[in-house]
């Protein structure tokens, strides 16, 4: 039997759900940014800094002292190490003791609360596809139109 | 023996470093590099930046990630500005040093910083520790009468709570709250850039829309309620006037609008959203305490008896405890959920971004300083050993 049924409920099935995995991946990546310390590139990544341009600062004037100062690179190669290695590195070093990674206050005792993704202001729907929050129909075709399902990883 | 001649404070926080000699006030100096797109033969060190005319789309080197000092180039070049001529010209070779680390700071870290002063710069002494022992000193100084205190420090990035008891800092009762300046300021850039305008490269400048523009809600559903009324009702839509860089250098708060010549942001509930996350990490999917939540948190750790004192000695510090409101707040909520016999206060410091660095001047003229300190000789002979034997982490 072919033919009668709601055209709503049959789009529904078709409309692509994202799982629990890629919202948490969304959101990780999400928080990710919120640390990022530039968004775009380096303005002057494409200069070719000339290393035989004398400098006129006060190295040539001190010249008598008899202590070479190191660059700066130098300390960067010497002291080489990101911060995920120092957390491990303090992680298995000082375990038994108050440390970095214990210091993180825990999770909150109060319900998280929700805001619409477009406007901001207190919401009461979800996205069914994305899981992103909604006020109005209104801020849901924003949300459509720009964001949801758009950024997939 | 002979004492050093100077004692020069470096506060080296991750947005700005407060640095000085004991006899004078501190400087606030950008602790990081930046490259504009208008000024493409240099890049400006600490506090150039004021010489260049136009910031928009400036690009940052910071030598701290998440609070700890890890792009050891960016900072030496930045030490290394502000012990120059153009910033504060001191002999580092009769200088002793105070420096500030964060809470927990990791021990290679340490031992590069102690390797940087004592073998390249030089320095006469060394005393390592932390900005709100500092402050806890400042806040002694100027309380005698009170034998604990926690320091809340909301810092660039992140938040630590940290409780003190007879000048004993507490540790297992220290809590960090990934929440700083920063990640407030990179949201409020996420939400106007969806919103409204494109503003993702302009770190600069938004943060100052943050400084000049954000407050703390004291009832946040109200404020909420407010903020979805018509501009005329509407006590908290504001207009915010970008900088050009030709006639206005610094934006500025007006009338939402008022303004028709000039490039403007319309700033409603991103006013009191933004700085909401710290009391909400999880607002933006963080899934930690807020502030009042995480002192209680910290009491936990601390001897019941010392709860009462330490609940009335709260002590905000950093640069985002500036937000407009945020003291009420702390104190209305941390008084809602401590028991009622308990008094709670709540104290700002006038600056609290130069509190730690002013800790930092008094201690230096502490009769206790010198045992504080490791020389330069004690290093040689000794080395890291003593580092952390002598210095608290």
């Amino acid at each position: 039997m072919a033919g009668r049924e709601s055209g709503r409920i049959k789009d529904s099935i078709q409309k692509r759900i994202l799982d629990d995995d890629s919202r948490k991946r969304r959101q990780k990546k999400a928080l990710d940014a919120l640390e990022q310390d530039n968004f775009h590139e380096d303005p002057h990544a494409d200069l070719v800094m000339s290393k035989k341009v004398p400098k006129f600062q006060e190295d040539n004037k001190n010249s008598t002292r008899k202590r070479k100062t190191r660059s700066a690179e130098y300390f960067k190669l010497r002291f080489r190490k990101n911060f995920i290695q120092l957390v491990e590195e303090d992680l298995n070093y000082n375990s038994s003791s108050p440390n970095y990674t214990t210091a993180q206050v825990p999770q909150s005792c109060y319900p998280e609360r929700h805001f619409c993704t477009v406007c901001g202001f207190p919401s009461t729907y979800t996205c069914i596809p994305c899981g992103a929050r909604y006020c109005s129909v209104k801020c849901l075709g924003t949300h459509l139109d720009t964001r949801c399902l758009k950024w997939t990883a | 023996m002979r004492m050093s001649s100077s004692v020069f404070v470096l506060d080296n926080g991750g947005w700005t470093a407060k640095v000085g000699l004991s006899t004078d006030s501190p400087i606030t100096v950008p602790n990081s590099i930046m490259k504009a797109k208008s000024e493409r033969r240099r890049p400006f060190i600490g506090n150039q930046i004021e010489e260049c005319r136009d910031v928009s789309g400036l690009y940052f080197m910071l030598p701290l990630q998440k609070g700890y000092l890890i792009n050891w180039d960016v900072q030496k070049t930045v030490w290394d500005y502000i012990f120059s001529k153009e910033c504060c010209p001191i002999n580092l070779s009769h200088t002793s040093l105070i420096i500030t680390e964060p809470p927990f700071n990791f021990p290679s870290v340490q031992e590069a910083m102690a390797e940087i002063f004592f073998e390249e710069y030089e320095i006469s002494s060394l005393l390592r520790i932390n900005p709100s022992t500092l402050s806890c000193y400042n806040y002694r100084h100027k309380n005698p009468t009170s034998k604990c205190c926690i320091i809340v420090d909301i810092g660039y990035s992140f938040s630590h709570i940290i409780p003190f008891v007879n000048d004993m800092k507490i540790k297992a009762g220290i809590r960090r709250i990934d929440v700083g300046g920063k990640l407030l300021t990179n949201h409020l850039k996420e939400i106007l850039s969806y919103r409204q305008l494109h503003v993702m490269d302009e770190t600069y400048v938004v943060n100052q829309v943050k400084e000049d523009s954000c407050f703390v809600s004291q009832n946040f559903y109200n404020d909420m309620e407010t903020a979805k009324l018509k501009i005329e009702d509407n006590t908290i839509v504001k207009d915010y006037v970008l900088p050009d860089f030709t006639t206005i250098r610094r934006g500025y708060l007006t009338d939402a609008g008022t303004t028709l010549d000039q490039q403007v942001l319309r700033m409603n509930n991103e006013r009191f959203s933004i700085p909401e996350i710290l009391f909400h990490p999880s607002d933006v999917g963080i899934r930690q305490m807020g502030i009042p939540e995480a002192i209680m948190d910290c009491l936990k750790a601390c001897e019941e008896e010392t709860w009462p004192h330490l609940l009335s000695n709260i002590v905000l510090i950093g640069g985002s405890s500036k937000f407009p409101g945020l003291q009420n707040r702390v104190l209305n909520e941390v008084r809602s959920l401590a028991p009622i016999d308990y008094t709670i206060k709540v104290h700002l410091p006038e600056d609290p971004i130069t509190y730690s660095w002013e800790g930092g001047k008094l201690l230096s003229k502490d009769p206790g300083y010198s045992n504080l300190i490791v020389k330069r000789e004690e290093y040689e002979e000794e080395g890291h050993a003593l580092c952390y034997d002598k210095f608290d982490i």
